[in-house]
């Protein structure tokens, strides 16, 4: 880069760098004092230098795509511009020397390993309390410390299998704490994620520097789980609980659990019975062994902690107590989120290991002690008033809290961590960093990951500001000395792909399924009967007088009715066709338009996105764009989009196992199509012949069996082979004899409490249903006979709609409903008044 | 006195309810002034979990799991006790209440440190200016602690009502401090708030009182309630308790379950249902006085 340097070359990206880097007394990452780039940075900015400024956006650019695929960004709001993004990635990685690594590494450790000593003291003999090692006020005034949760012992006594830690470096280049992490860190799936994309991006400077690799690390944290969890069970059940879709880490949740091989539940997934904790499955309660708990300590038990929480298994603490669950981390860890905790660590880890902590803490003073409050006293100007207590980053105006409760307050100084060069929107600046790392359980200790997220923010202030969709991520290349072991992710993924053993799934996954199903399919059918009509108007001739088309926008209008004043029929003549098939396809509000049915395929795909394979979910991100500021052609805008949910179908039945969420999958698509078919037919059977043969042409368009029609006939359109190939054709798969089969074979594959066949009402529907389309009688059946009155066409129709509707509310309340959710909490009062006559 | 306490507690649903979980303080303490005879659970149906323990503040708890359709569930509680009046020392020889806060401000014996539990905000009870400068009027410098307090809870007997529709579980001391109405136990939080708030460690306690009827009049079997009042933390005496809603320091008609920091640590009675639809709720409870 040097000779880039003396050239008069357009502004490179390390000459941008060298002049952006502020005068402040920050250490800088990348630079030395006098300016020139640290060695362990040198392979970095070389590739970078060579660039140019376009090619570093194409390159950015490209970063955010690929983490947009793995549905990183997806939008979990339906309004498209509150798009929420946690930690976007940054392409810069940030390199730590295999000596300086080192040195935070043996940090951490001891770190961890003091803090779970702390958690096991503060839950049992409290000695650090009565040793005068922590003043009363940071158990008994802190809401982090739960009585509930004293006297609990931990699986294996381990008070904190994971833990996370936030690091600065300091002006003089040493690192220091800034906040500990137990009650659920978060950030592990992020650095996860940054790595899968980086090393991708950058595959050739990836594999010449020396990276250490994260698996290793993965690989130990599930050998502590599996250890954990088999105390219990030889083939033990682990599961991670996440709040759900709608929370802005959700991806990071759902990663792991398709990385580490455990099933993503949520809280009404699973129950506690006997006092121990169970996941409701279709089948039965399967026992739970161990959980990664992404769910804050106090929403994790509403029953025994908050009442007014909608998160959380009630009790949840019940089953800790009775030694029946493991948690990671177990309710209380977040104890060590306390921001006033790392100043007693010091004396702390004197006394109990004899040895002064390896990393300072970021300088702070406590104002419940006379000292600390004499010094935020006298120098109230420069530092900041925080919280003691809690999690937040709230901050308070000087002077006025400290009079009535001064511990509740820390003075802190101001954070200056050193900066790094991260590149924003196509341009490198610099900006302040944090490093968060991460530590797991192992045997006989901890395992630090050689890794993690290096987060950055346009301020100090943001960065501390804990909103991860104001900053942004890098990943963390910590160098190795020596060549670093081939261990690969993937090879992380096979060694646990054992442990999805069970077909069985939670009712709430296969809930999410059916619906997936039934809404992949509405859309289809909706958007083939929408290009059916787009192809006739779109062309040049007089085409609104086809006479196909009364007959197809009144299969328009059944689905989706159309706006006509108090509900009065409109004459087909006035309505302004355009105007309505426009709104069809992108008015939001309306509940049958093409981009709200969309919307609601991605939210139920959002419900089980542990389920659907990496591939069929960047199929499925694509669906987010359909709007009509996208511009172009209709017509073309259908078929891309038809063209997607078939790619999304076809991957995701693919990929999917044979099991039981396959199972409901399909079901969905398949009560649909029947529920659609019928329709459909019911309207044809008053319409279609009045079109004549274009009528029965569109018909089986829209149906979307020309094709066959054609291959099996030749002929001219008839209406008796036409329904002949729609109603009773089991080996036309889009026909409803076909449905009816499938389902009926399906719900024989469900599980049954009673071994009997054709007991369920949802059995013995299916084969009602399958027996009345296969003894139905078409022929003689034309055009030329007044077909309504003297056959039995649309009796059977109209019994088929009802059967279709009552099979799909048995599937719910049989399969998907089997353990009501909602829970009513009563608490009595204590309601004594005055009962005594007054003493004296 | 000896007493035979019978607490019973049914919950009715509409449609079965799938599955019920239930945690009980209901097993009276032992206590300087108190001795249980006896203590015992009835279940109706019979659950399939029961587990019992102590929590962190001495106190037995009961938990259990009913886990079938079930549209009634009762819970009776029956416990005999004998209580006998304890010495209550006398305020004016109390120490100054500044002395007591700065002592408790910087503990340094056991007994000191056991206070802390009860010195700050709680779950339920925050500490606020309004309920403090309340508080403060009955504790003027260097007054005696337990004769500010014994001021204190005349205070909150003359200036508060009684009033069952005022409040509920969730109510806050300063709402019960502007609205000056409420319950038993909202008493004796505000009363708590107001001491915490001055630097004092006072804790809840939970229990029942014998009632005693109009002259005249019958006493009514299930007329009684679960009553609160609280204990305030003297050095030199210990744990003095202290009753807002009928303003004297409890004797032998009081009958103590369970103590912690505030209702929400030792509710008698606390339920969660899954399923099950409307919901009616019955409680009688009756204390009778025997030989």
């Amino acid at each position: 880069m040097s000779q880039d340097d003396t050239t008069a070359q357009p502004v490179t990206p390390d000459a941008a760098l060298f002049q952006t880097a502020p005068a402040s007394a920050a250490y800088r990452e990348a630079w030395t004092a006098t300016g020139a780039p640290r060695d362990h940075w040198r392979p970095l900015l070389q590739t970078f230098s060579g660039i140019g400024e376009e090619l570093l956006a194409q390159r950015q650019e490209k970063v955010g795509r690929m983490r947009h695929e793995d549905g990183a960004t997806f939008n979990p709001f339906d309004d498209a511009d509150a798009q929420e993004m946690a930690w976007a990635l940054d392409m810069l990685p940030l390199p730590i020397t295999a000596r300086e690594w080192a040195t935070l590494e043996a940090g951490v450790l001891q770190r961890v390993r003091l803090l779970e000593m702390v958690l096991a003291d503060i839950h049992g003999p409290q000695q650090l309390l009565h040793q005068g090692l922590l003043p009363p006020e940071m158990l008994f005034a802190n809401p982090a410390f739960f009585h509930a949760c004293h006297g609990i012992q931990p699986t294996a006594y381990r008070f904190l299998p994971y833990y996370a830690v936030d690091l600065y470096r300091a002006a003089d280049g040493s690192f220091r704490v800034f906040r500990d992490y137990g009650s659920s860190p978060a950030g592990l799936g992020y650095a996860l994620e940054n790595r899968i994309v980086i090393s991708r991006v950058f595959a050739s400077l990836y594999h010449e520097t020396r990276v250490q690799r994260l698996a290793p690390f993965f690989h130990n944290l599930h050998q502590s789980f599996t250890m954990r969890a088999g105390l219990r069970r030889e083939d033990p059940t682990i599961v991670i609980l996440s709040p759900g879709p709608d929370h802005l880490l959700y991806f990071e949740h759902a990663l792991l659990s398709r990385y580490l091989g455990y099933p993503l539940v949520e809280s009404q997934d699973l129950t506690v019975r006997n006092g121990r904790v169970y996941l409701k499955k279709l089948a039965d309660l399967e026992p739970v062994e161990s959980i990664f708990r992404h769910l804050p300590d106090e929403e994790s038990d509403p029953f025994t902690l908050r009442r007014e929480t909608i998160n959380g298994v009630a009790g949840l603490i019940q089953a800790a107590r009775e030694g029946n669950i493991d948690l990671a981390n177990p309710i209380g860890s977040g104890f060590v989120d306390t921001p006033a905790l790392p100043l007693f660590l010091p004396g702390i880890s004197r006394h109990l290991t004899g040895k002064d902590l390896l990393l300072d803490h970021h300088p702070a003073w406590w104002c419940g002690s006379a000292e600390g409050y004499r010094e935020v006293q006298d120098r109230r100007e420069e530092l900041e008033l925080v919280p003691a207590f809690g999690r937040g980053e709230r901050r308070a105006k000087q002077a006025a809290p400290l009079s009535s409760a001064p511990y509740a307050w820390l003075g802190r100084e101001p954070l200056s961590p050193s900066t790094v060069p991260a590149c924003e929107a196509g341009r490198i600046v610099s900006r302040p960093v944090l490093l968060r790392l991460f530590a797991c359980a192992v045997d006989g200790g901890f395992a630090v990951l050689p890794g993690g997220l290096a987060i950055t923010a346009a301020t100090a202030e943001e960065l501390l500001s804990g909103h991860p969709e104001r900053q942004h991520s890098k990943d963390i290349w910590v160098l190795a000395n020596r060549p670093v072991e081939p261990f690969s992710l993937m090879e992380g993924l096979e060694s646990v792909t054992e442990f999805r053993r069970s077909s069985d799934l939670p009712s709430r996954v296969a809930d999410h399924l059916l619906w997936l199903g039934r809404y992949l399919e509405r859309a289809e059918s909706l958007i083939r009967l929408l290009r059916a009509l787009y192809r006739r108007l779109g062309s040049e001739t007089q085409s609104r007088n086809l006479p196909e088309l009364p007959f197809l926008f009144a299969l328009l209008q059944a689905r989706n009715p159309l706006a006509g004043k108090e509900g009065d029929a409109v004459p087909l003549s006035l309505i302004d066709w355009d105007e309505q098939l426009h709104s069809t396809l992108y008015r939001r509000e309306k509940t049958e338009s093409v981009v709200a049915l969309l919307q609601r395929v991605q939210d139920a795909a959002r419900h089980v996105r542990d389920r659907l394979s990496m591939d069929s979910w960047q199929v499925l991100n694509r669906l987010g764009q359909f709007s009509d500021s996208s511009g172009g052609d209709a017509l073309e805008h259908l078929d891309d989009t038809l063209f997607t949910l078939s790619a999304f179908s076809g991957l995701a039945m693919e990929s999917m196992t044979r099991g039981f969420g396959w199972r409901f999958l399909d079901m969905g698509r398949r009560m649909e199509r029947a529920l659609n078919q019928t329709d459909l037919l019911q309207i044809s059977l008053q319409q279609v012949c009045g079109a004549g043969r274009y009528g029965l042409e569109s018909l089986l368009e829209v149906a979307d069996s020309s094709m066959t029609y054609r291959a099996r006939y030749r002929t001219t359109f008839q209406l008796a082979p036409v329904l002949d190939l729609l109603v009773v054709d089991e080996s036309n798969p889009k026909s409803l004899a076909f449905q009816l089969n499938q389902l009926a074979a399906h719900v024989e594959q469900l599980p049954q409490q009673s071994g009997r066949r054709f007991s369920s009402p949802e059995e013995r529907l299916a084969l009602e249903m399958l027996t009345a389309v296969r003894l139905l009688n078409l022929s003689g059946l034309n055009c030329g006979v007044a077909i309504v009155e003297h056959l039995e066409l649309p009796v059977f129709l109209e019994k088929m709609k009802k059967n279709l509707l009552d099979f799909a509310q048995h599937v719910t309340a049989h399969y998907l409903s089997r353990v009501p959710t909602t829970p009513h909490f009563t608490m009595i009062p204590a309601e004594g008044e005055h009962v005594l006559p007054n003493h004296p | 006195m000896y007493y035979q306490i019978t607490h019973n507690t049914t919950y009715r649903y509409s449609e079965p309810a799938s599955l019920s979980q239930n945690e009980l303080f209901l097993q009276p303490r032992e206590t300087a002034g108190q001795r249980v005879l006896a203590s015992r659970l009835d279940i109706l149906p019979a659950p399939h979990y029961q587990h019992q323990r102590v929590d962190f503040f001495g106190n037995s708890v009961q938990m259990f799991m009913v886990q079938h359709p079930h549209s009634e569930l009762q819970m009776t509680a029956l416990s005999e006790v004998e209580t006998r009046p304890l010495a209550v020392p006398r305020a004016e020889l109390t120490p100054p209440w500044q002395d007591v806060a700065a002592s408790l401000a910087q503990p340094v014996g056991d007994e000191d440190l056991q206070a802390c539990q009860f010195l700050f905000a709680s779950p339920l009870i925050s500490i606020n200016e309004a309920v403090t400068a309340y508080a403060r009027a009955s504790f003027f410098p260097s007054r005696p602690i337990l004769a500010g307090a014994l001021d204190l809870i005349g205070r909150i007997f003359a200036d508060f009502h009684y009033d069952k529709a005022a409040t509920t579980v969730d109510t806050s001391v300063a709402e019960v401090l502007a609205s000056r109405k409420g319950v038993c136990q909202d008493f004796a939080h505000l009363c708590i708030s107001g001491l915490r708030g001055l630097g004092l460690a006072a804790r809840y306690v939970s229990g029942y009182l014998e009632t005693i009827p109009a002259p005249g009049k019958e006493k009514m079997v299930g007329a009684d309630a679960s009553h609160a009042w609280l204990a305030l933390y003297v050095p030199g005496s210990g744990w003095v308790d202290l009753d807002p809603t009928n303003n004297l320091i409890p004797a032998e008609r009081h009958i103590t379950l369970a103590w912690g920091r505030d209702y929400g640590d030792v509710t008698p009675v606390k339920g969660v249902v899954m399923g099950g639809g409307v919901h009616s709720l019955k409680v009688a409870v009756d204390v009778r006085a025997g030989v």
